[in-house]
């Protein structure tokens, strides 16, 4: 059996593969979504989950020149991009979303940044 | 105008409206409301003001363009680089029977085609082809081009004017304020992260927000309140404030220090050794040196700096902060509705980590939009009830102040002449 044809993310990582599906969107804007469309638990077990991880997977994916990561590279990417939105969530709010504030609301990142924005 | 006023600590009430020579008397709030008011900004502030189209690095190639619709006239302009290496604007409008020749609104087109008939333009403008031109009456192909509109580039910034004519030039029109800002080298400006939102507030209630740093412990008490108050200044009061014309700048206090909390694990992980000294901050500090070295950037030379906003009259805000700068921008839509723009103009980043650190950069910064989006609706909804015909103003909201008064002094003025004396 290969494990090349079901592994989304790069091996070692293969755990975090249940955040893949909603974590894993390929902007800014995705994620953004992702994370203000669910609550605390959801969000605080993606968090808990993918701190411990964020190091390793740095170093892991310090080895690619930013625009030619692997697709299994980039999908772990964008999980640890995605940590920014639980940071909002756990590190600024302490809640899912900003307080007295509308969700969903008219904000669009037009442009994002280089990589995954 | 513009006497130095520097807030002996912070303790006592400062005199920068008194500095800027503005009217110390409570404002009205007709112009924030009215059809009528409405409708003499679209033609009196948008019909005859110089309006910021974006950076000219931002077309750097033969053939590359931006299309940006300019409310509230709705007005669609064609802004290309041709081959000769020139930036022009056109009306975005076919020769033939008038419709748009884009459907996109950026890339790079060498020859623009109508998705109309297929008439095609160079990117400098000129018809070059008719399809089944025989079958129409001598069409004089020269003067067939697409129509230019006024346009002028400054600093690196590019301007339109919807006067055919303009009654004052883009010199004239920024005068010392342009002169002021003269110079600045502008890092990263390839690469903006751009943010639109649609607004339920007129264009002048989402400006103002953006110029006063007095309810930034009250709104954004967690995303960035510390960043721009602390017990030497629970209020977040200016450190400086000067007006030029229309225009004006204003100068806020902030935290020297970025202070990581330990608990904040993605924090630490992204901000550790990123370089950056403050959350609102994009890039590192050792990139920004020259621009951060010019005299308008932190005019009053603080060490308790946070940002400058430079208003550039009517709906344009430069920002500038230890990071970088970014920029505002506000279109009026209807008498309570706009369009808000901002842009960040944020280094490429080098590495994943600092690419993590601009991630939440860019996500704490959609927070502070989406805190000022809610806030503006409240206002509007509020001013909108009719309960007040005022607006009670304090120091540090000078800015607010100066624009209004602008803004009515253009919307009466006869002549942009009588507008800008």
């Amino acid at each position: 059996m290969t494990h090349s044809a079901i592994n989304r993310l790069p091996a070692g990582f293969e755990d975090l593969d249940r955040f893949v599906d909603h974590w894993g969107g390929e902007t800014t804007q995705l994620r953004l979504k992702a994370r203000s469309s669910v609550e605390m638990p959801e969000i605080r077990a993606f968090y808990d989950a993918m701190v411990p991880r964020a190091e390793e997977a740095l170093v892991h994916l310090e080895q690619y020149p930013m625009h030619e990561m692997p697709a299994e590279a980039r999908r772990l990417m964008a999980l640890v991009l995605a940590l920014a939105q639980a940071h909002v969530a756990v590190e600024i709010f302490g809640a899912a979303r900003a307080p007295n504030t509308p969700w969903p609301n008219s904000i669009r990142i037009t442009t994002g940044l280089p990589l995954l924005g | 105008m513009n006497e130095i006023s520097r807030p002996a600590g912070f303790k006592g009430k400062t005199a920068f409206t008194k500095s800027c020579s503005v009217p110390l008397d409570p404002i009205p709030l007709a112009p924030y409301r009215t059809q009528d008011f409405f409708e003499r900004t679209r033609d009196r502030i948008f019909g005859r003001s110089w309006l910021m189209m974006g950076r000219a690095e931002e077309i750097p190639e033969y053939g590359d363009y931006v299309v940006r619709r300019i409310q509230p006239q709705g007005v669609s302009t064609l802004i290309l680089r041709g081959k000769d290496g020139k930036v022009r604007a056109f009306y975005n409008s076919c020769s033939h029977r008038g419709s748009e020749v884009t459907t996109a609104d950026t890339g790079n087109r060498k020859r623009i085609v109508c998705p109309y008939h297929n008439w095609m333009y160079s990117a400098g403008g000129e018809l070059l082809n008719i399809p089944d031109e025989e079958s129409f009456f001598d069409v004089d192909k020269k003067n067939c081009g697409l129509t230019p509109m006024s346009f002028d580039i400054w600093e690196g910034w590019m301007f339109i004017n919807l006067q055919k004519e303009p009654e004052v030039s883009l010199q004239d029109f920024l005068g010392e304020f342009g002169a002021r800002l003269t110079g600045l080298n502008y890092v990263a400006v390839q690469t903006p992260v751009t943010v639109v939102a649609d607004l339920d507030a007129n264009w002048k209630v989402v400006a103002d927000a953006f110029i006063e740093s007095y309810h930034i412990p009250a709104i954004h008490p967690k995303t960035i309140a510390s960043t721009f108050s602390s017990d030497e200044n629970r209020f977040a009061r200016l450190l400086d404030a000067r007006v030029y014309g229309p225009h004006r700048t204003v100068s806020m206090y902030g935290n020297p220090k970025l202070a990581l909390d330990p608990a904040n694990k993605v924090e630490v992980l992204a901000y550790r050794n990123s370089g950056a000294e403050s959350l609102i901050a994009a890039g590192t500090s050792d990139a920004m040196s020259e621009f951060l070295s010019h005299p308008a950037v932190n005019p009053t030379r603080s060490n308790t700096w946070s940002m400058d906003v430079n208003h550039v009259f009517p709906n344009t805000q430069i920002d500038f902060g230890p990071g970088g700068f970014w920029v505002h921008q506000f279109w009026p839509l209807s008498p309570n509705t706009s369009r808000y723009e901002v842009k960040f103009y944020v280094p490429e980043a080098a590495n994943v980590r600092q690419r993590l650190q601009q991630e939440l950069y860019v996500s704490r910064v959609v927070e502070v939009v989406l805190e000022d989006l809610s806030n503006v609706a409240r206002t509007q909804r509020g001013i909108d009830s009719g309960g007040k015909s005022h607006m009670q103003l304090q120091d540090s909201e000078v800015g607010i102040r100066h624009s209004t008064l602008q803004v009515i002094k253009w919307a009466e003025a006869q002549t942009v002449a009588e507008a800008m004396a």
